[in-house]
């Protein structure tokens, strides 16, 4: 019988977890409220600086040694740095528990930031913005962000080369102690563990660590700039990106959002797939989805195609979204939920994927939220929502990119420096 | 600990592997055909991946629209994909949809080939070749088996060419799919929560009428080339470097050492994170193994946007921990820590339908059976630093492989 749990522990750490026995593993991941975000300006791409060299060096153990000491208990370990937050994601066997927790402990709060790490932390970022340069999804996806969120939430994790360079150890420091403290922390647990353990274990090991009043939940605004913007490159294939404003995570019609992406593009049946790919040959990749930073949310459109065929792709896209008000039929729609409801349950397998889920209960809900209740307000969506949520988000002012080497109609091109690295 | 398998080969010859997985909600399915890139004629170059694609586009029962619709209406997590050896079509649904998902499944593996969609379908796949020639890394994997294979049908890509693709007929594809998808050289696998004798009743009834084959065609191993090549690609910012090895073939008795010795050398926390990464030299800097049944490659692969120096010296380096690893026995610890990761991942692995499909896939092709989690780990158990010193021994990394560079400087001198 599974067990949900939901508390605040005295360190102020806000923990979430559900115990699954019979699970082989348990998957944790701890979350700090802490992204690009919240980056000071002059130092964008610190929080995944942080990230890289955090682990390199602790009070205790070298970055050697703790590689050492996870690969021990044989856990699967990495992390990631989002618009909002940073996380350090584990898997291990049970019986590691409360060693992962000790470790993660170990360099999330004592970390020593050696210079001759960030050093090369900083030269390998730069690395891999010439890296990102040569993956055109990647860079499409990169420039479509910026310019769809503007400011602060349309930062990308490697920062920008001229403030990476700036970078030094006190401003690491400075951020770390700015942000990095258990009011700031989200833990997430799923899998086959006992919660009184688990919770003592979190506060043997993280209580005391700084400030327990909670923080980072604050929203950032959007800054949605609705222009088209070429970029040019030699490719083989254009990039398009679109993008226009959509439902937050705790919006009223996340749930109708959530439908109206599957029937775009939810399985090889969905619209664009169909239409786009199937009918008219035009795409290999095409897809629609979703994000969502606290508070706000975006849909994305993207392909990829032969320059000549651009615009009647990009038209396509467009025209397959405003179609759903046209001709959607209860069948159609009936089928996308089902779709969204199966994985749901079959992604239930996955001890991983149920922490993530909770994980993300917590960010935007602030509390697990019931996986019956989830199912049952997607399987209330009917057809009239959808119509109502195309009228709601309308694509009159959109957002857009084009990589490669034909523009657009109706484009402006941008500067040649715009994809913010080396030109090719 | 019982077996959990159920192995049963119809009449026909199909072959049915199931894992009962009691614990599990949910079942996945999938076919495996025995055939890939390499059992390709070169002026049919990507055919087999041309296949999987139209085996989506109908059928006699449904045409391509309705086969997506009733992979949807399950809530599938479904695709395919094609290796140089084989085509691999599969799907994960909640376990009360079993038997729907493998009707779909069996019905694709007997397609309609319809003319129109054939033309439609090759511009997907067009697009699907222009895209990975934006690719820095599917460039240089693609120059890398070219060079490494030469002559042989493992040196061309699994997608095939533009002017090979563009030139195939839906009669060549048709005859293709009648030798290589016949009964006998096919498998079913089922793993989830499900009951086998079901699924072999159901197996009966969908595919005991199909077909077995009339002749068995021969797999030619190939000659494994050492040399220096270089391509030049002015249009990338990343210059990749790869070292070729000759391996063993996954189903070596050794296979399970190579893999454990590639992740020392070229894995996580390992001699090149450290060495090379954690230098500067490179942001990504990697050892890996290609595998088939019977021939198989350990690959040293790095990529720096440096100049022509800063290439050699990342090209130093990689050869430095080569030279180490074959000359000197790896430590205790290094070969523990391979092993602990291991045991988590199977044990993780073993909680998923999928995974447990992926895995038994591989078993069942390149070592006839499925192994259980307790045997995979019992393999894992027996590795050794005597076993990955005889490893090295035996297929060095420290002398004539095939060194090539992919990117935009003139890098190796192949002059």
């Amino acid at each position: 019988m599974e067990k949900v749990t939901h508390e605040t522990l005295p360190s102020g750490i806000d923990l979430a977890c559900v115990e699954i026995p019979g699970r082989h593993a348990v998957a944790i991941e701890f979350r700090i409220l802490a992204g690009t975000a919240h980056e000071p300006d002059d130092a964008l791409g610190i929080a995944r600086l942080i990230q890289e060299t955090i682990d390199l060096g602790t009070e205790k153990y070298d970055g050697r040694a703790l590689s050492d000491a996870f690969d021990e208990i044989g856990a699967s370990h990495g992390g990631w740095v989002g618009r909002e937050a940073s996380a350090y994601t584990c898997l291990v066997l049970p019986e590691f528990l409360e060693r992962a927790i000790e470790l993660h402990a170990e360099f999330i709060r004592r970390p020593t930031f050696p210079d001759d790490k960030i050093e090369v932390a900083v030269e390998l970022t730069r690395q891999e913005w010439t890296a990102l340069q040569d993956d055109a999804h990647s860079l499409a996806d990169k420039l479509i962000g910026t310019q769809a969120y503007g400011k602060y939430l349309g930062r990308h994790s490697l920062g920008e080369p001229e403030s990476l360079d700036k970078i030094d150890r006190k401003h690491l420091l400075d951020h770390w102690s700015e942000t990095y403290h258990a009011g700031r922390m989200q833990v997430t647990a799923a899998g086959a563990f006992d919660t009184q353990h688990l919770v003592d274990l979190l506060e043997t090991h993280f209580g005391g660590f700084g400030a327990t009043e909670t923080a980072g939940r604050e929203h950032f605004d959007v800054t949605f700039d609705a222009v088209r913007v070429h970029h040019n490159k030699e490719l083989e294939q254009q990039q398009i990106a679109i993008a226009f404003p959509g439902a937050a995570r705790t919006g009223e019609d996340y749930h109708v959002q959530r439908v109206m992406l599957g029937l775009l593009s939810g399985g090889m049946s969905s619209r664009l797939f169909t239409e786009v790919r199937e009918k008219l040959g035009l795409v290999y990749w095409v897809s629609a989805w979703g994000e969502c930073p606290r508070g706000s949310g975006m849909i994305f459109l993207g392909a990829s195609t032969t320059p000549d065929r651009c615009d009647v792709t990009y038209r396509t896209l467009l025209r397959e979204v405003d179609r759903l008000s046209e001709d959607l039929t209860k069948e159609e729609l009936d089928r996308a939920v089902n779709g969204l409801v199966a994985k749901i349950e079959t992604q239930g397998d996955i001890t991983r994927a149920r922490c993530g889920q909770l994980a993300e209960d917590l960010f935007h809900f602030h509390k697990p939220m019931d996986r019956k209740e989830k199912i049952a307000k997607l399987q209330a969506v009917r057809v009239d929502d959808i119509h109502s949520y195309l009228d709601a988000h309308p694509r009159d002012a959109l957002s857009v990119v084009t990589l490669g080497p034909r523009v657009l109609e109706g484009s402006k091109v941008a500067e040649t420096s715009s994809t913010g690295g080396p030109q090719s | 600990m019982n077996d959990p398998y159920t192995l049963h080969t119809l009449e026909n010859g199909l072959r049915v592997v199931i894992e009962h997985m009691p614990d599990v909600n949910s079942a996945a399915a999938g076919f495996l055909s025995h055939t890939g890139a390499r059992d390709e004629v070169p002026e049919l170059a990507g055919v087999s991946h041309f296949l999987e694609h139209m085996c989506f586009k109908g059928t006699e029962k449904r045409d391509w629209h309705q086969i997506s619709v009733d992979f949807d209406k399950l809530g599938s997590i479904y695709n395919a994909f094609t290796s140089a050896d084989r085509t691999f079509y599969f799907g994960w649904v909640p376990m009360a949809s079993v038997r729907d998902q493998i009707e779909v499944l069996a019905d694709m593996m007997r397609p309609a080939l319809p003319e129109a969609d054939f033309a439609t379908e090759k511009k997907v796949i067009l697009e699907e070749i222009a895209m990975s020639k934006d690719s820095v890394d599917h460039v240089a994997f693609d120059f890398v088996l070219e060079r490494i294979f030469e002559g042989h049908a493992l040196g061309w890509p699994v997608l095939g060419y533009d002017n090979t693709v563009g030139d195939l007929t839906r009669d060549q594809l048709h005859a293709y799919h009648q030798e290589r998808y016949a009964a006998d050289n096919m498998t079913l696998i089922v793993a989830g929560n499900v009951d086998p004798g079901r699924i072999i009743a159901i197996a009966e009834e969908l595919c005991g009428h199909w077909k077995p084959g009339q002749k068995k065609s021969e797999r030619k191993v190939p000659e494994i080339r050492s040399g220096i090549a270089n391509r030049v690609v002015d249009r990338f910012n990343q210059h990749v470097i790869v070292m070729s090895f000759p391996a063993p073939g996954a189903n070596d008795p050794m296979h399970e050492t190579a893999e454990a010795a590639a992740s020392i050398l070229g894995g996580g926390n390992s001699r090149f994170y450290w060495n090379i990464v954690q230098k500067g030299l490179s942001p990504s800097a990697s050892c890996f193994r290609f595998d088939l049944a019977d021939c198989g490659l350990t690959l040293l692969c790095a990529q720096t946007d440096a100049d022509v120096d800063g290439v050699e010296k990342l090209a130093d380096a990689l050869r430095k921990e080569a030279h180490d690893i074959c000359q000197n026995k790896v430590r205790p610890e290094e070969v523990q820590r391979v092993k602990n990761k291991r045991r988590t991942t199977l044990a993780v692995e073993g909680e998923s339908p999928y995974h447990r499909l992926v895995q038994i896939m591989d078993d069942v092709d390149y070592r006839g059976a499925p192994r259980t989690v307790d045997q995979r780990l019992a393999a894992v158990e027996a590795v050794s630093v005597d076993s990955v010193a005889e490893f090295f021994q035996r297929y060095p990394i420290d002398g004539d492989g095939y060194l090539i560079g992919v990117g935009p400087r003139e890098w190796p001198n192949c002059k």
